[in-house]
């Protein structure tokens, strides 16, 4: 979705915090989570280290995927940002398709 | 040939005359099948209020009654000068409340056929000794001759009930018939059992809207002919006719629910009042929390004031403490003392009570992306969240529909519901406590009588460790194994825009608290507030009625509210705000040409629910420091409304001695 509307992000991190699942009033679950993120990236021709912490929501079959994850698993989601809320405009990552990373640990692949 | 004058279920206030050939003077008080409306195909019933030789009306309209029904004994004079009574000072028109008088049946013309099954007489329990107080009060309510207000103010567990037995007895032995009005919530199966048990010679009458028509025919014509010795029921059971009634009760005359909110919107209790000064016989207003105008009433001499300060089984009165929310971290709308206290009365094996007088899961569904909310699309109210039925629901209009599953405006799933209800208070103690058995009592679990009955029995046979509950638990019921209460959401009562608002939290808060420790176990009542020294909750700390009374009246003084002034609300109701707006303002200019210097008019405003079943609601409150005053200017002002026409889709009523505003 190229243009104005795209809203489309990749993120692999580890598994910071999760909270417990929870389901929606329409009966969808629902499970929040926060992913920290670490790499190293080149920035304007110097090499550099990234971290970032980045909130997550990720709901239906997405969210009982990630209901068997633990706090240390690594993960690459996908999906869009969303407003936490009207009042709270900082962005949080709705996770549309999710993938555990074998053999990782603390986000640096061995 | 005589004419009879028949009082017919309209919204006119006349009467209306009839041709009756065969009408004597003792047909006066039956109920007579009359043709109504063009042609001959329309009739109706209605009562003889008169006889007449003549008539206003031309001979050619005067037509002749169909059937004068003499199948019963006539209701008698002193039945048809307390409707009358009613139909003055309440401005409702003499039929009409003639009909609500009357039970269903007998308002159709018909009686009842076979007698319903007399239930089992309950076996009779032992009587039991009379502390001092108690003695007193029988005492000085045996000894009165005639007409007296007696204002039995006794604390929660002092055993008003007993005072009030002992009362009837006096009265049944020496051949008189009894009257006990109760709340519509309090009328249970054990009370009706206590008081058969009490007196298992005695012809009991249970009268309330819950009762089959057979069965309320029968009860209204016990009543009548002389057959019934005590009747108890809920505020219609006031016009029950009873040719030797010596005594009128009026256990928890504070209660609300005395009030008819529709048609003829009566005040049971006052009626009582009225009755007993009509008939000349005693009458017994009970409470632990009198109502101010009761109160002031027995301050200024007018009732008199019996006291029960002492309760009759447990030695302590509850332990009553605030939690301050202020600067707390709240789990689910608990505090961390109150959690606690849940856990100990566990531990011990003794049973909680949490009370948040608002039922369902939460009071509104939100979408936090864009700030939807679950709107009525028929009231200006908020559609409220049952998740047990899976279920959005209109507490003022009964509008339902199921839970989106997502926002309706902009299709996030995630919206959530805000606040807090019964519901969610049930779900979170599950989860916090889930070896504990909890059971929840609002009106959507005892929505039965026979499913409240299967709660009240759960609680009695120890079937229930934790109890969420709304104002249902509050009255009436001894749960012997409760010994904490815990006070959920009140602060909102504090500071409502009716003026009445505190003192029903007050007595709300009061009844509930006695729910505890009224066996051999202390009981403890613990409040969580935001305003912990707020006089409300020291008095309720100190179980200081009194002083909350008084601060209360010297308020009201200064304020001029009731009971130092008296009020009636005109209330319109339209299409649009600006029609029923425009309506009062009329009735309020020819109000201002009737009111003297006496009665004070108020401007129309938006009532405070202002939209309601499709109709906007606003009122306009008139006000007298003098009740002949205002009952004067009434009688006139409301002759004024019934002529002019209301524009069409409009209705009006008034309401004499509004209880909300």
């Amino acid at each position: 979705m190229p243009g104005p509307a795209r809203n489309s992000v990749a993120i692999a991190g580890v598994l910071l915090e999760r909270g417990a699942l929870r389901y929606t009033p329409g009966g969808q679950p629902v499970l929040e989570f926060l992913l920290a993120h670490r790499s190293a990236r080149t920035e304007a021709g110097t090499q550099r280290r990234v971290e970032c912490e980045m909130a997550c929501l990720a709901m239906g079959p997405t969210a009982l995927l990630l209901d068997g994850a633990a706090v240390g698993d690594a993960v690459e989601a996908k999906g869009f940002l969303a407003a936490r809320s009207l009042k709270r405009r900082s962005p949080v990552l709705h996770v549309e398709t999710i993938e555990f990373i074998e053999g990782a640990k603390n986000g640096i692949q061995t | 040939m005589p004419v009879i004058r028949v009082a017919l279920d309209l919204p006119l206030p006349q009467p209306f005359d009839y041709l009756a050939d065969d009408a004597t003077p003792d047909d006066v008080g039956h109920r007579v099948l009359v043709p109504f409306g063009p042609g001959d195909k329309g009739r109706k019933l209605g009562i003889v209020v008169a006889l007449a030789d003549t008539t206003d009306q031309p001979a050619e309209k005067l037509r002749p009654a169909l059937e004068i029904l003499r199948d019963m004994p006539p209701l008698p004079a002193t039945w048809r000068e307390l409707c009358a009574f009613c139909a003055r000072y309440y401005q409702h028109p003499l039929g009409a409340v003639m009909a609500l008088a009357l039970p269903p049946l007998l308002r159709k013309g018909r009686l009842p056929r076979r007698r319903p099954k007399a239930p089992a007489p309950a076996p009779a329990g032992a009587i039991p000794e009379l502390l001092p107080e108690q003695a007193a009060a029988v005492a000085a309510i045996g000894e009165g001759r005639g007409f007296r207000t007696y204002l039995l103010h006794g604390i929660t567990g002092s055993g008003k009930t007993e005072v009030y037995l002992r009362a009837i007895a006096q009265v049944l032995q020496g051949g008189g018939q009894a009257l006990m009005l109760v709340p519509e919530i309090a009328l249970t199966p054990q009370l009706i059992g206590r008081v058969s048990a009490r007196f298992p010679d005695a012809h009991v009458v249970t009268a309330h809207s819950g009762i089959p028509e057979a069965a309320r025919g029968w009860g209204f014509l016990d009543a009548l002919e002389g057959r019934a010795d005590i009747v108890l029921g809920t505020r219609l059971a006031v016009f029950m006719p009873l040719p030797r009634l010596r005594l009128i009760v009026v256990d928890e005359e504070h209660d609300p629910s005395f009030k008819q909110q529709e048609g003829l919107r009566y005040s049971a209790r006052d009626v009582a009042v009225v009755r007993a000064k009509q008939l000349d016989i005693p009458i017994v207003l009970g409470s632990a929390t009198p109502s101010l105008e009761s109160f002031h009433h027995a301050a200024g001499g007018r009732y008199r004031l019996l006291e029960l300060q002492r309760r009759a089984v447990a030695e302590r009165l509850p332990a009553v403490a605030t939690v301050d929310t202020r600067r707390k971290k709240l789990r689910d709308g608990l505090s961390e003392a109150l959690i606690d206290a849940l856990a100990d009365t566990l531990a011990r094996g003794e049973q909680s009570l949490v009370f948040l007088n608002r039922r369902g899961y939460a009071p509104v569904l939100a979408c936090p992306a864009c700030g939807w909310i679950s709107r009525c699309r028929r009231c200006a109210a908020n559609l409220v969240v049952h998740l047990a039925d899976r279920r959005l629901r209109c507490h003022h209009c009964g509008l339902e529909a199921p839970i989106p599953r997502h926002c309706p405006d902009c299709g996030n799933q995630d919206i959530q519901p805000f606040g807090r209800g019964t519901q969610r208070l049930e779900s979170f103690l599950a989860d916090r406590f889930p070896e504990a058995r909890i059971l929840r009592i609002d009106r959507d679990s005892a929505s039965t009588p026979g499913r409240w009955q299967a709660l009240l029995d759960t609680i009695h046979e120890g079937g229930a460790d934790i109890l969420v509950g709304t104002q249902m638990l509050a009255k009436g019921h001894d749960f012997p194994r409760l010994t904490l209460v815990g006070v959920v959401g009140a602060d909102a009562a504090l500071f409502a825009a009716d003026f009445r608002a505190p003192e029903r939290l007050f007595s709300q808060l009061m009844q509930v608290g006695g729910r505890s420790g009224r066996a051999a176990l202390p009981g403890r009542v613990l409040i969580q507030t935001e305003y912990p020294d707020h006089p409300l909750y020291r008095a309720l700390a100190g179980h200081d009625y009194g002083g909350f009374a008084r601060g209360q009246l010297e308020e009201r003084r200064a304020a001029g509210f009731p009971p130092f002034s008296h009020q009636c609300l005109l209330r319109a109701e339209a299409r649009d705000m600006a029609q029923a707006l425009a309506f009062l303002a009329e009735a309020r200019r020819a109000g201002e040409g009737l009111a003297g210097e006496a009665v004070g008019l108020y401007d129309p405003v938006p009532m405070r629910l202002a939209r309601l079943m499709n109709l906007e609601r606003a009122q306009l409150l008139v006000e007298s420091a003098s009740r002949p005053a205002l009952q004067a200017f009434l009688a006139g002002w409301s002759a004024s409304l019934h002529a002019r026409k209301a524009p069409a889709g409009l209705r009006w009523h008034l309401d004499v001695d509004p209880q909300e505003l």
